[in-house]
């Protein structure tokens, strides 16, 4: 079943077109990754999606609705986890409150959290390892640890959708590793339709089903195997890249590189 | 002491200043938490621009300081987020432009009106029954606003972009915050002035922020600060004879620095 449908999708930020002529679908449960250098229009594109940025042109539709028409039921259906800045780490909010903030929408204007709540946010919190973490003030984790936290704080509305902007930012390589392997797990475990934003092609080749590469326009869309082409992304990154294989594994190489 | 409670203006100072401590310290966290204590500061002086016109007009005061302080947070906000100016430069224009006019008002006033002066350095031993009721009314808006949208406000003052996402009406939010501030300002202009009114919103929340990691115990420090500064800087003025307002901003002020000698972050206690 069709989730998103994105139809000659078209932003401008401030008359430059950020986007333009955007069209695909995401079926139910599909793993979607979306790659494309810096400023070509990945976090608007999941914005667009959100219903934050209204298109120009054409449309995008989620659970069959125009997204900047979504109301609050349609919205709690989805989990987003926003690219992560640096958080202070003397902001006064604990873990506990972090996931809590999730269940806001669901709960509703002029109603407070319940049992139930604090239930969904231990499960959730127990679902990325980091039940131990409750009381912990947000600022006090690493990168990997505060991103766990906000992947549960997206889990614990119970969504059918998890949206994700650049969710290995500012985190170490094993970490970045070890969150791309979760979203993964997650993603099979409780059958969501995941959309994923990277500019690291590499990290998500083994798990997604999908990748779709844009720069401004949609340049291909597909399996891994049927969309990394040299030339295309070549032609996307405006450098040099190199898609090879290793031990069973595609790698793109971009940029500068040198054979030993 | 108990010979001071019998005086209906104590008895009335006593009330307003646990009323006014309670809302300036729980506005104060949102104030501080969402780097909005500029704001404040530009909207005093339109409360105070307000009072000098009502005096000059004949009108009541504190009506017209709400009038002139809910203009200036819904244009400003307006500007911030829509005239893409940055915040600071929006309030900044209103500062100005605020004093400037409570400035001519006084400067169009045939005689010296010491009142005017009161508003501006605040006297909370001159609360009349008619602020008393100003006080309550508005106090009680301010916190019901505070009490139902509580978990939304707290939302967008962590991640208001988060909060946009999640369905969260924060643009509406935000307005509404802005709102409450300056029924805030309003509310304290008579008994701290217009000058050091900002100081009992700010100094609560910012000497509870130095005391724990945790938000909901964040209001609960500042609450306490804030009334028992409040009171305490009531009683001071009256013992010591000094002008209250600004004894009540110097004692809170007192309190802000030692939190921040002992606080957690800085590794001289444990955790809170």
């Amino acid at each position: 079943m069709k989730i998103i449908e994105v139809k000659k999708l078209g932003v401008k930020y401030g008359g430059i077109g950020v986007l333009s002529g955007l069209s695909f679908d995401i079926e139910e449960g599909d793993y979607i990754g979306i790659i494309g250098p810096n400023g070509s229009g990945k976090t608007t594109l999941l914005k667009s999606i959100l219903g934050i940025v209204r298109p120009d042109n054409g449309s995008v539709r989620i659970f069959d609705c125009a997204c900047h028409k979504l109301r609050c039921h349609h919205k709690a259906k989805i989990g987003y986890i926003p690219q992560k800045g640096q958080i202070d780490p003397n902001f006064p909010v604990t873990v506990r409150e972090t996931v809590m903030m999730g269940r806001y929408s669901s709960i509703g204007l002029l109603r407070r959290p319940t049992g139930r709540d604090m239930d969904l946010v231990i499960d959730a919190l127990r679902e990325v390892g980091m039940e131990g973490y409750i009381a912990a003030p947000l600022g006090h984790l690493s990168g990997g640890q505060q991103q766990r936290v906000l992947i549960a704080r997206a889990l614990v509305q119970q969504p059918e959708v998890l949206l994700m902007d650049e969710p290995t930012t500012g985190i170490d390589t094993p970490t970045q590793h070890s969150i791309i392997k979760l979203i993964s797990n997650l993603q099979k475990d409780l059958a969501l339709t995941v959309l994923l934003v990277t500019h690291d092609i590499n990290m998500i080749i083994p798990y997604v089903d999908m990748m779709a590469l844009i720069n401004t326009k949609l340049y291909a869309v597909g399996k891994p195997s049927e969309v990394l082409h040299e030339k295309t992304l070549t032609e996307i990154y405006g450098k040099q890249v190199i898609v090879t294989t290793k031990e069973g594994g595609t790698y793109v190489i971009v940029g500068d590189y040198h054979y030993v | 002491m108990f010979e001071m409670l019998s005086y209906e203006f104590m008895q009335r100072a006593l009330i307003a200043s646990v009323i006014i401590g309670l809302v300036c310290s729980i506005i104060g966290v949102f104030v501080i938490l969402r780097n909005l204590t500029f704001i404040g500061a530009g909207t005093s002086h339109a409360a105070f621009a307000g009072v000098t016109l009502g005096y000059l007009i004949n009108q009541n005061p504190l009506s017209l300081a709400v009038l002139f302080s809910l203009i200036t947070v819904w244009v400003v906000g307006f500007l911030s987020r829509r005239g893409h100016l940055k915040l600071d430069a929006s309030v900044g224009i209103f500062y100005s432009l605020t004093m400037a006019l409570a400035v001519l008002f006084i400067g169009l006033m045939k005689v010296y009106n010491a009142e005017v002066y009161g508003y501006l350095f605040g006297s909370i031993l001159s609360v009349t029954q008619s602020d008393m009721l100003i006080i309550l009314v508005l106090g009680f808006i301010v916190l019901s606003l505070v009490y139902l949208f509580f978990k939304e406000f707290h939302f967008i003052t962590f991640d208001e972009e988060m909060a946009k996402a999640s369905g969260i009406a924060a643009d509406w939010l935000s307005f509404l915050m802005l709102t409450m501030i300056a029924l805030t300002i309003v509310i304290s202009l008579k008994s701290v002035g217009a000058i050091l009114v900002f100081a009992l919103i700010v100094t609560p929340a910012a000497a509870a922020y130095q005391l724990t990691y945790s938000m909901i115990r964040m209001f609960s420090y500042s609450i306490v600060i804030g009334i028992g500064s409040s009171v305490g800087g009531v009683f001071l003025s009256y013992w010591l004879d000094l002008p209250s307002g600004a004894t009540t901003v110097l004692f809170v002020s007192a309190i802000f620095f030692l939190s921040v000698i002992f606080s957690p972050k800085r590794g001289r206690l444990t955790s809170i």
